[in-house]
């Protein structure tokens, strides 16, 4: 449980601590929405790279969450098990690796990047869709480093589907 | 830095995030509303996010100053001394707290101990700490967007208008 002695209010864990600044936080829900549009980018896709960066970090708050966006798109618990054994696992696709490859580097050291990693996500992904999985990248690592430094507690403790942030525009787990 | 852009910025835009225009506005919002809208003092925020430039070694934020932050009183002076001994620095206790509290949030989020817990309260309310930590997280996340991108490593400084909702 968080250690900030005062709370908004709020459904979630989330909303009671980012809530003590409604305005930003709104925002950030707008924002946050926009990063998952299946119009532009497969949920699957950004619902994998939200997990690796959860489970690399050590958040047991995102790691709980399934936004059921990806589940829809075809995102089984089984994959999202395996999601250890990205480089090798045939569950996963050359899309599907390229982007958690970018991901892991990113969080871990983007100086590591290279014209080959772009190279490769360009060979899977439009120019719209890697500004989208970029910025949705940059934003869980953010949001995964809140989460841990406040000590936002998880929803609950096994997994838990929650519906997509885009129909969730009210609260955030 | 690489000879040719990661991703191109598009033709009319301003970043590569344009390829994106609705949700870079939404970011836009966002980011403006920590920076104008909030409730910790500018130059704090602006000691987090250059402290955070200068460890996480992204050429361009380290070079840019928001203008609020200096007309606020944070001088190139003051710049100078959030290196890595700031807490060997005549830099007030509230910026060495920021620095700090920018240095754990990339290093060890997880490990904020009792002691870091008890100096954050002693010197922000609630709200204030949820502000500066949303602000120097993002602007972590940012960082790395911009060096993952190609960004040089390094350029003249360079003022900007502090990000607001304008």
């Amino acid at each position: 449980m968080t250690w900030l002695p005062e709370r908004a209010s709020g459904a979630t864990p989330l909303d009671r601590v980012f809530g003590l600044r409604p305005e930003a936080y709104a925002r950030f829900r707008e924002m946050y929405a926009g990063l998952w549009d299946a119009a532009v980018i497969d949920p699957a896709v950004v619902e994998l790279c939200r997990l690796r960066i959860a489970t690399i970090l050590g958040c047991d708050a995102e790691r709980a969450i399934r936004y059921t966006d990806a589940t829809e798109a075809g995102l089984t618990e089984d994959r999202i098990t395996a999601l250890p054994r990205w480089p090798n696992d045939p569950a996963f696709t050359t899309a599907e690796r390229s982007a958690i490859e970018f991901a892991e580097q990113y969080v871990i050291d983007p100086h590591g990047l290279t014209d080959d990693h772009f190279a490769a996500l360009h060979r899977e992904f439009d120019e719209p869709a890697l500004a989208t999985l970029t910025l949705a990248v940059a934003m869980f690592d953010a949001l995964t480093r809140m989460r841990l430094a406040l000590d936002v507690e998880p929803i609950a403790d096994d997994p838990t589907p929650v519906p997509g942030p885009r129909s969730y525009a009210g609260s955030l787990p | 830095m690489s000879p040719t852009p990661r991703l191109a910025t598009p033709k009319g835009g301003a970043t590569p995030f344009d390829h994106r225009p609705e949700l870079w506005a939404a970011f836009n919002r966002f980011y403006g509303t920590l920076w104008s809208e909030g409730v910790v003092d500018e130059p704090t925020k602006e000691v987090g996010r250059l402290r955070n430039a200068r460890v996480t070694g992204c050429g361009i934020c380290k070079n840019l100053r928001f203008d609020g932050a200096r007309a606020a009183g944070l001088t190139e002076e003051h710049v100078a001394e959030i290196d890595d001994a700031y807490a060997d620095s005549d830099l007030p206790a509230r910026w060495k707290l920021a620095a700090r509290w920018a240095d754990q949030l990339i290093n060890d989020p997880a490990g904020v101990d009792g002691e870091l817990r008890a100096a954050m309260l002693a010197e922000f309310d609630s709200a204030q700490i949820v502000e500066l930590t949303a602000t120097v997280t993002t602007a972590i996340a940012f960082s790395k967007a911009a060096v993952a991108f190609g960004a040089p490593e390094d350029m003249p400084v360079l003022a900007v208008p502090t990000p607001s909702l304008d």
